[in-house]
């Protein structure tokens, strides 16, 4: 753990319409400054809800959320002005062009003109993505639409970024360097809470990491804890197969 | 920066929509092709009776006064096209039997042979009735009157065979009545023994004048273009709702409405900059319709639109019209869960609200009932506002009414779209 609590999920309860099991079930984390969270688990393991909880687009179905000592359900204006979110979805418009979807986020954001302009050329520049500022977003690679899709989500240099696999079904090029990035992102100070399927990936980034299955964490530690602490297990992904098991998980939206 | 906030949102809009080059030419050219169609075909439709002749046969088998007075009479009219045949034996009246039957006549009339004599027969009757014996010069005959047949095309509506048995009715009234003066005029002259000249006008005594209860001084008659171009320019208009509900839907399946929602702007901020833009649009349609209504229509043998002299109540009507189909689209955008819904949805139900609306048929004409279910269509009173304006030269406070029902319906959508998202 690096600093002070930043997000603190007490007694999270996530039930959806229609459902009889929760998706989430009286999940309690403490997310604390500066670190890079993995949220891992299986399909269907309530990762996605997770975090659309904390970006407040769904509500919960009891417990709180406080964020930098922000409640979720009464300060949403000023939780959304700190956090940055990028969806395993590519959130961006086809027939707009990458410069131009970056510069309208970044409005939105209430980026000042010239500063956002000057950011996102250099964000550009960082993700090798210059020469196709004036591009279509729609003529892009998969690769290329993460690349904008990640920079549409920390424009206004957010003080914690939500990432839902943020690197899924993408070339092992555009992988690296996205994983680079979000480290030299975390080194200056963002709070990362990052969802992924992928273990490797996650030994790799993450600082600490909650396994939860069925709504339910069931283990926090850090990656070389959690490999520390099963002898059998020789990497994070064998001790996620360990905790969860090894059944196959399909999941419907 | 709110307002910055808002302009990069219009100008997202906008570019989305300009850079979609086929459907911005499908938004504008599907409703010009459709008003000059429908303006087109239904021009004759529309035509006063007057302008629609009807054929008529005649068979005259008096060959006398009445006969020719008669086939005059009605061909003077304006309203029937007569063809005389004149009547020797039976083969004329079978053949024009036939015709009436086959469709090439609508209504055959047949003038017996004693029509004019029974007719003088009656008026010796009633003259010499006042006379005193010494003045009786005459011999009336026994016939005293005589009965002109009628038969009519199957297909032709009863209402037909009304308005044609009263215009028949008043031709031999005029008629008989000219044969009873002249016969009367003789009578006197027998009498002062002068030679008169007797000059009987043509033109009826008493005339009537019609026109439209408008203050609008150029007194525009409603015909095909007047009704039509404002009625499916509102029906073109509404018709926006596929494009507003699938940019809507596209937005919300492609995941950039979850990223919208996660910015610190509000739900308007994401709903207002679409209607802006397709309001616009809305409107640059119907400027484009009317402007073709204006100075096309006339070279297509149709009469221009005329679209009276208050632009300011002619704006704010085409205003509240566009804002009310742009909110309709975003209602069914944000309820509808894929395109194929949005769109079956909303060209279903704007096919439905123009239909009771007064588009297809003008409320005038409908049913009692009709015209109750009519008072809740939008485009009705679109439809109302533009009679006002076009017909009325109505002002913007005169047409209030519309405005505000529009601009009402406009928020209700709006209402509707945000609750269903939110719940």
């Amino acid at each position: 753990m690096k600093g002070d609590t930043l997000i603190d999920i007490r007694n999270l309860v996530k039930v959806y319409q229609g459902r009889n099991t929760p998706a989430v079930d009286d999940l309690s984390l403490q997310i604390c400054d500066g670190e890079i969270y993995g949220i891992l688990g299986p399909n269907g393991a309530g990762k996605t809800t997770i975090i659309s909880i904390l970006c407040n687009l769904i509500h919960p179905t009891s417990g709180s959320v406080s964020i930098d000592g922000l409640s979720l359900a009464s300060d949403k204006r000023k939780i959304k002005q700190l956090t940055g979110v990028v969806f395993q979805d590519i959130a961006l418009y086809d027939r707009l062009t990458a410069f131009e979807n970056l510069r309208y986020f970044g409005t939105l954001y209430g980026i000042h003109r010239h500063e956002l302009e000057e950011r996102i050329n250099k964000l550009l520049i960082r993700l090798g993505l210059e020469k196709f500022s004036d591009e279509k977003v729609g003529t892009f690679s998969g690769g290329m639409k993460r690349r904008i899709n990640l920079l549409a989500g920390l424009l206004h240099n957010p003080r914690l970024l939500f990432l839902d696999e943020p690197a899924v079904g993408i070339d092992v090029q555009s992988r690296n360097v996205i994983i680079e990035f979000l480290q030299e992102l975390n080194a200056s100070g963002t709070t990362i809470v990052y969802t992924s399927h992928m273990m490797e990936e996650a030994q790799k980034l993450c600082t600490r990491v909650a396994v939860i299955d069925y709504g339910k964490v069931i283990a926090v530690a850090t990656p070389d804890e959690l490999i520390n602490n099963n002898p059998d297990c020789r990497s994070l992904e064998d001790v996620f197969l360990k905790l969860t098991g090894r059944s196959l998980r399909d999941d419907f939206q | 920066m709110r307002l910055r906030k808002y302009l990069i949102s219009v100008q997202k809009e906008a570019l989305l929509l300009i850079r979609d080059i086929e459907g911005v030419v499908l938004i504008f050219l599907m409703p010009v092709i459709l008003v000059m169609v429908v303006t087109l075909l239904q021009h004759r439709t529309f035509q006063n009776l007057a302008e629609v002749k009807i054929p008529v046969v005649v068979v005259d088998y008096d060959n006398d006064s009445l006969g020719s007075a008669f086939s005059r009479g009605i061909g003077n009219a304006g309203i029937f096209e007569v063809t005389t045949v004149r009547g020797t034996d039976s083969s004329q009246l079978l053949k024009a039997r036939q015709d009436v039957a086959g469709g090439k006549y609508q209504i055959g009339i047949v003038i017996p042979e004693d029509a004019t004599r029974s007719i003088k027969n009656r008026v010796i009757v009633l003259i010499q009735q006042q006379l005193p014996e010494a003045l009786k010069t005459a011999e009336a005959g026994s016939s005293l009157q005589s009965t002109i047949s009628l038969f009519f095309d199957p297909v032709t509506k009863q209402s037909f065979k009304e308005l044609t048995r009263a215009s028949l009715e008043k031709f031999a009234a005029v008629t008989e009545n000219r044969i009873f003066i002249t016969a009367y005029s003789k009578v006197i002259d027998a009498i002062t023994g002068q030679q008169s000249v007797l000059d009987i006008p043509d033109e009826p005594g008493i005339v009537f004048r019609e026109d439209m209860v408008s203050e609008y001084t150029g007194g525009v008659m409603p015909n095909s273009v007047q009704h039509n171009v404002p009625a499916w320019t509102l029906f073109g208009m509404f018709l926006i709702c596929i494009p507003v509900a699938g940019s809507i839907i596209k937005e919300r399946s492609e995941g950039c409405l979850a990223r919208l929602k996660t910015l610190p702007i509000s739900f308007l901020n994401i709903l207002m900059p679409k209607t802006i833009v397709f309001v616009v649009i809305c409107m640059l349609q119907a400027l484009a319709i009317f402007l073709i209504g204006i100075y096309l229509m006339p070279f297509l043998g149709l009469p221009g639109l005329q679209i009276g002299g208050n632009y300011a109540a002619l704006f704010f009507i085409t205003f509240a019209s566009a804002l009310a189909a742009s909110g309709f689209g975003i209602a069914i955008g944000s309820i509808a869960s894929t395109h194929v819904q949005a769109s079956t949805f909303g060209s279903v139900s704007t096919v439905i609200l123009a239909a009771i609306g007064g588009v297809w048929v003008p409320v005038m004409i409908m049913p009692e009932i009709m015209r109750s279910i009519s008072a809740f269509s939008p485009l009705n009173w679109g439809v109302t506002g533009y009679y006002s304006v076009f017909l009325r030269n109505a002002s913007t406070l005169e047409v209030m009414p519309e405005i505000l029902k529009l601009t009402a319906f406009f928020v209700f959508c709006i209402m509707a779209g945000v609750w269903f998202r939110k719940s």
